[in-house]
């Protein structure tokens, strides 16, 4: 997707925590910076672990980035009623609970690896 | 010196036996635990092996005995029940080459021998009685119960230790390849998750007794509020997350109705004691705490799976074991210990023990009411599994802490704490200890 597409599609990511943030249990590659750069460039955002909703909630405030949402494992069906996007993506770090779980909410998924490179978390020029 | 394990004749399987021929006569002292972790990080510093001597050392520190004085050793061999080194993955030359070894390249990383911790203790100058008790701490308490009282040892050290590898608990080892020996193949490689009989038994309660899971927020949030306040457990040292029952109730299932947070978090821990006569103990530092009782389970259940009945059958009679051994009744109970992981299990130790009078079905409606540590009904004032991270541990050392009144912020305070006990870890199979402030 160019930058030019992606400013005109609404983009929803769920980033899993442990393995896949830099705050994360493991941390994971994804800075909390890359998270506010899509935040400012008003995609949907929320997180998606198997963490508590509260301890999800604190990360979160601790780090002073407001999220549209937060679900555990689970929950990504949810998400996607809640929300209409164009484009919906899971970030983690897991098979079994990321990649698998994405794949059958109709998300579509990244590898923290791979997002960190994906223009979705580039500065715009 | 090869360390034998310890024979049937150690433990206290039957009912009409009698009270314990050492009621009163051994002691616990001293506690040590080694920091906790989530995984191993591949340092020889924080392996299993050396999280164990840590632990060791402070027990030794904590008793304030000198380590020539000791002269037994009670180890729980085996460190995990699900992280095992992948076949075939380089061994860690440098952290093996970090100790003295035996002939295990990973003793002291993947479990753990007596005669590795010894060659890598050389205070321990005068250990003559080693011993293995198998799986749990509890075992390993009924053993230096015994031995102590037996007088095969005076001043015994206990240990059980945990490691855990990166990668999905209870995926690796055996459970990896496509054959297993005998039962296993049934409930480990083809079979549900370790919690599945558990959760089964917890689903046959509710639809007996009328009652929910939901019913069990309750007492997950004072476990983990208990957890909270234990300084030597996972929870308090890493993550202080309280578990609400918002967040409790929206985890996801693993076996349903066994949800995440009823599964303990598999985590690097070590707890260690110094048990000592009765007599022996009253020089040392800290208060002794006395052993009434030890008492075990070994039923075997008629099939895979133990049923409810099977279940109600067993706690109750272990209950009766635990009583009469300690010549006690649940009414001299100032508060119980019992094991909690997996969670959903507790209430059936609870209703076994007739803890404050609860019988069966009972226990979801007490979780329902005051089981603080502030109440006159403390339910598991360790906070257990739940509060402090997968040990089998925090239920022994919070015993012995609230009876010498060093509980800390998890001092209960609603009941003055004389007798306490511990135990499990399945409601079928396992090893329990009746503590007490007196000997009497």
């Amino acid at each position: 997707m160019s930058e030019n597409q992606e400013q005109s599609v609404t983009i929803l990511i769920s980033f899993d925590i442990d393995g896949t943030l830099e705050v994360g249990d493991p941390p994971g590659p994804l800075t909390m910076d890359m998270v506010r750069l899509v935040r400012d460039k008003d995609f949907l955002i929320g997180s998606c672990s198997d963490r508590t909703l509260s301890s999800q909630r604190a990360i979160w405030a601790d780090h002073d980035i407001e999220v549209d949402f937060v679900v555990g494992k689970h929950m990504l069906p949810d998400v996607k009623a809640r929300f209409e996007a164009d484009v919906y993506l899971h970030i983690g770090d897991r098979e079994d609970l990321d990649r698998q779980y994405a794949l059958k909410a109709g998300f579509d998924f990244l590898w923290p690896d791979e997002a960190v490179d994906h223009p979705h978390f580039q500065p715009e020029p | 010196m090869t360390t034998p394990t310890a024979p049937d004749a150690m433990y206290r399987n039957d009912e009409g036996l009698g009270i314990w021929e050492h009621r009163g006569k051994v002691a616990a002292v001293g506690v040590g635990h080694a920091p906790t972790s989530r995984r191993w990080d591949g340092r020889p510093e924080t392996c299993v092996g050396a999280i164990t001597i840590d632990a060791l050392r402070k027990a030794i520190d904590d008793a304030g005995v000198a380590p020539d004085q000791i002269d037994g050793l009670v180890v729980v061999p085996v460190t995990t029940t699900g992280a095992f080194w992948e076949q075939g993955k380089p061994l860690p030359m440098d952290v093996i080459q970090s100790f003295n070894q035996t002939d295990d390249p990973l003793d002291g990383i993947a479990k753990l021998s007596a005669e590795w911790l010894l060659a890598n203790m050389p205070e321990l100058t005068n250990v003559n009685f080693t011993m293995y008790g198998p799986g749990c701490m509890s075992n390993a308490l009924n053993v230096t119960a015994q031995a102590v009282g037996d007088g095969l040892t005076h001043t015994c050290l206990v240990v059980k230790s945990w490691h855990n590898f990166e990668g999905r608990y209870y995926q690796g080892g055996a459970n990896a390849g496509n054959a297993l020996p005998g039962t296993p193949a049934v409930t480990q490689l083809w079979g549900g998750p370790a919690s599945y009989s558990t959760a089964l038994q917890f689903a046959e309660y509710c639809r007996k007794y009328g009652k929910t899971h939901e019913m069990m927020a309750p007492f997950m949030e004072n476990s983990r509020r208990n957890g909270l306040r234990f300084p030597e457990g996972y929870w308090a040292q890493h993550r202080p997350e309280e578990l609400i029952p918002e967040d409790y109730l929206a985890s996801r299932w693993i076996a349903k109705p066994a949800n995440l947070f009823d599964n303990d978090i598999p985590i690097m821990m070590s707890g260690a004691y110094l048990f000592s006569t009765a007599e022996r103990a009253q020089d040392m530092k800290q208060n002794p705490v006395y052993i009434l009782n030890h008492a075990s389970s070994n039923t075997r259940p008629r099939s895979l799976v133990p049923t409810l009945d099977e279940v109600e059958a067993d706690t109750a009679r272990t209950g009766r074991k635990i009583y009469e051994g300690a010549g006690i009744t649940a009414d001299d109970l100032s508060f119980e210990n019992m094991y909690d992981g997996f969670s959903l299990f507790h209430q059936f130790h609870l209703e076994g023990l007739g803890y404050r009078g609860i019988k069966f079905g009972e226990a979801l409606d007490f979780y329902q009411t005051d089981i603080s540590i502030e109440g006159p009904n403390p339910v598991s004032p360790s906070g257990g599994n739940v509060g402090s991270g997968r040990s089998r541990v925090w239920m022994h050392t919070d015993c012995i802490q609230q009876l010498q009144g060093r509980a800390g912020a998890r001092q209960v305070t609603g009941v003055k704490p004389e007798v306490g006990v511990s135990g499990g870890p399945m409601p079928l199979g396992g090893n329990y200890t009746v503590w007490s402030a007196s000997p009497d």
